[in-house]
């Protein structure tokens, strides 16, 4: 009984094997331990941590976030703890916890990027590499990645060539047709894409006449850009051969759905772990629920979407 | 994350609100608060809203926050009625650190600042150590929240009116840095809660008279539990080198409490 459960919701995201679809988003979900006193990590397909550096970062100025109607503004700046630190501290926390690790990882140049790929090739305990190609945040680097399909296909070979685990390439939305950039990264010989990071957005603060942000921009997410987040997975899963992980604004089981249907393999839960950490287990347990009820399997619904 | 009731949600004064909660809590350390979802699946406002904790239920069967209302999220809660369920993650933040021995415990509160120093108060008093609160409000309106303060026995309590209309006229910081002198004369410990201007003076003024410090900082939020690196502050100390090597400190885990003298205050 209970392996039959376990099957119609499993996926194979280019060799990282997810007993369920969901998995968190990075930045939202801090290292993963920090969670486990709210929820139970093995209910989830897996876990994306915060975006790793080659070197520790500060981040940027505060204030940081800023609520926005159904949604928020980020501007985090990237703050972590670096590789080496991810490594011999936090990922030590997650050994023998039953779910896949995915590292996200970013780098201000190339070199940076393939280094950090290197030294979790080595280590051990982690299922796959998330690429951050598109993080608004930074002034620095990122963006440039993210948004030039030349660039963005320059990272990815070079991240391949580092690592033998599967490689995520994950897109900004902050791009005029996210297809091209898809197919660019898909030829670099990414194994899958993740979509959507934040959108960039601001908010005015009109009695100082002054953004509230102190980077003046941020990241939107949240329900508010969830509409887009499917119709770009969609757009995407139709051009491109590789596994598609969508994300945007999910906050139950339903949202999760329709990216699904749409065309995503797995998803991510980003700031509603904000609202309710156990939130991704309640998704997995709802779509375990519709699955069930619809008599299919999670593998039979991806993409099954009907147009026209 | 967890389901509380609310026992009463009464109208104290003009725009502020005591809401009871009756919630399984582990124990609350004073200068805590609680992150309160202020309606049931709401995708807007959608993040949760920080509250410090006023007091905790008779029998421990919950707890109280003062409230004011200042915008929508604090306009829905302010429609809740007893019997309503209200979802509360926490008690999260580090609270007020008990201080062995101080000659004097001293609170200097600015307008809703003062929410998290009854519980703060009554602990202390219950040591048998000397307590003082330095509070300032706009006008006798605002004011009128430090009554429940008046009737605790032991507690000495000054007040300062912006207009004059209750206490003396003019800033806390005012009748805080007259006493000063006084207080460092006696070793006492100042706990500090209110606008950041505020905070930072009552910092200075501790620091120039040799009085040990601690402040309850604000900042927006979202998780509340240090993952998100939302609500960072600049805690002054650097780690490495270079000039953008400085140190963060997240005010919802490693705070909402402070040493004054860690913060770098033009960075608020
Ligand atoms: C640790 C902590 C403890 C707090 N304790 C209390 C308390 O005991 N009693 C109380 O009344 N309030 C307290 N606050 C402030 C309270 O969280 C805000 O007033 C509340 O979030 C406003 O929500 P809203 O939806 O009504 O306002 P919004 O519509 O979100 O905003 C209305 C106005 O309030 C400002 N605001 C929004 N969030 C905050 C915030 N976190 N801090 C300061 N200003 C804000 C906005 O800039 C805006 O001007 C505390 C905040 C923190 C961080
Ligand atoms: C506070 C915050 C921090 C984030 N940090 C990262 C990050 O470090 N790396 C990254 O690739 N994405 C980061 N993201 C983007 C999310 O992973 C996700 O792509 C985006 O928020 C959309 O999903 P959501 O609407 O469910 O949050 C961050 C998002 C938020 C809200
Ligand atoms: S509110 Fe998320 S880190 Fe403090």
């Amino acid at each position: 009984m209970k392996k039959t459960k376990e099957s119609t919701l499993a996926v194979d995201i280019a060799g990282i094997k997810l007993k369920n679809p969901v998995m968190t988003a990075s930045g939202t979900f801090g290292y993963g331990s920090e969670f486990m006193p709210y929820t139970d990590l093995e209910k989830l397909g897996g876990i994306v941590v915060k975006g790793l550096s080659l070197k520790p970062r500060q981040g940027n100025p505060s204030p940081r976030i800023v609520e926005t109607p159904c949604g928020m503004l980020n501007a985090i700046g990237l703050q972590n703890v670096g590789v080496e630190a991810f490594i011999s501290e936090k990922l030590p926390k997650l050994k023998g916890v039953d779910t896949a690790v995915v590292a996200n990882i970013f780098g201000e140049t190339i070199d940076e990027y393939m280094e950090v790929a290197k030294r979790l090739d080595a280590s051990d305990g982690v299922s796959g590499i998330e690429i951050n190609i598109s993080c608004p945040n930074v002034k620095k680097g990122g963006i440039v990645f993210g948004t030039d399909p030349g660039e963005a296909a320059k990272v990815v070979g070079a991240v391949k060539k580092s690592t033998r685990l599967p490689v995520i390439t994950k897109l900004s939305p902050n791009v005029t047709d996210i297809k091209l950039m898809a197919k660019a990264v898909e030829d670099a010989g990414t194994d899958a894409v993740s979509l959507i990071n934040t959108i960039t957005g601001m908010v005015v603060d009109i009695e100082k006449r002054r953004p509230v942000l102190a980077t003046s921009t941020g990241g939107l997410s949240g329900p508010a850009i969830r509409p887009i987040a499917v119709r770009m997975v969609w757009q995407v899963s139709q051009a491109v051969r590789v596994p598609v992980i969508g994300m945007g604004g999910i906050m139950t089981a339903k949202d999760a759905l329709e990216f699904i249907i749409a065309g995503a393999s797995a998803v991510q839960v980003g700031t509603a772990n904000f609202v309710d950490p156990n939130i991704a287990v309640k998704v997995a347990e709802g779509i375990a629920e519709y699955v069930e009820r619809h008599g299919t399997t999670v593998k039979e619904l991806v993409g099954s979407l009907t147009t026209g | 994350m967890s389901e509380a009731v609310v026992a009463h949600n009464r109208l104290i004064a003009p725009g502020y609100y005591r809401m009871g909660l009756q919630w399984k809590s582990p124990g609350v350390t004073p200068g805590q608060f609680i992150m309160l979802r202020v309606s049931a699946d709401s995708l807007d406002p959608l993040l949760r809203r920080p509250f410090g904790v006023y007091d905790v239920l008779r029998g421990a069967k919950g707890i109280e926050i003062l409230y004011r209302v200042v915008g929508r999220g604090t306009k829905i809660m302010s429609t809740l009625r007893p019997g309503d369920m209200a979802d509360i993650f926490g008690p999260l933040g580090n609270g007020f650190p008990a201080v062995k021995d101080p000659g004097r415990a001293v609170m200097v509160a600015g307008g809703m600042g003062i929410a998290p120093f009854y519980m703060l108060a009554k602990d202390i008093l219950k040591r048998g150590e000397n307590a003082a609160l330095f509070y300032g409000a706009r006008g006798r309106t605002d004011a009128a929240i430090a009554t429940d303060f008046r009737k605790l026995k032991g507690l000495k309590v000054e007040v300062a009116t912006e207009d004059g209309s209750m206490g003396e006229k003019g800033l806390v910081t005012d009748i805080f840095g007259k006493k000063a002198v006084w207080l460092a004369g006696e070793a006492s410990v100042v706990y500090a809660c209110g606008p950041s201007g505020m905070l930072k003076e009552v910092a200075r003024i501790s620091k120039k008279n040799g009085l040990r410090c601690f402040v309850s900082l604000e900042r927006a939020m979202a998780c509340g539990i240090g993952v998100c690196l939302g609500c960072a502050v600049r805690t002054g100390k650097t780690a490495g080198k270079g000039t953008d090597r400085k140190k963060y400190g997240m005010v919802c885990s490693d705070g909402p409490v402070f040493p004054g003298e860690d913060i770098e205050w033009e960075s608020l």
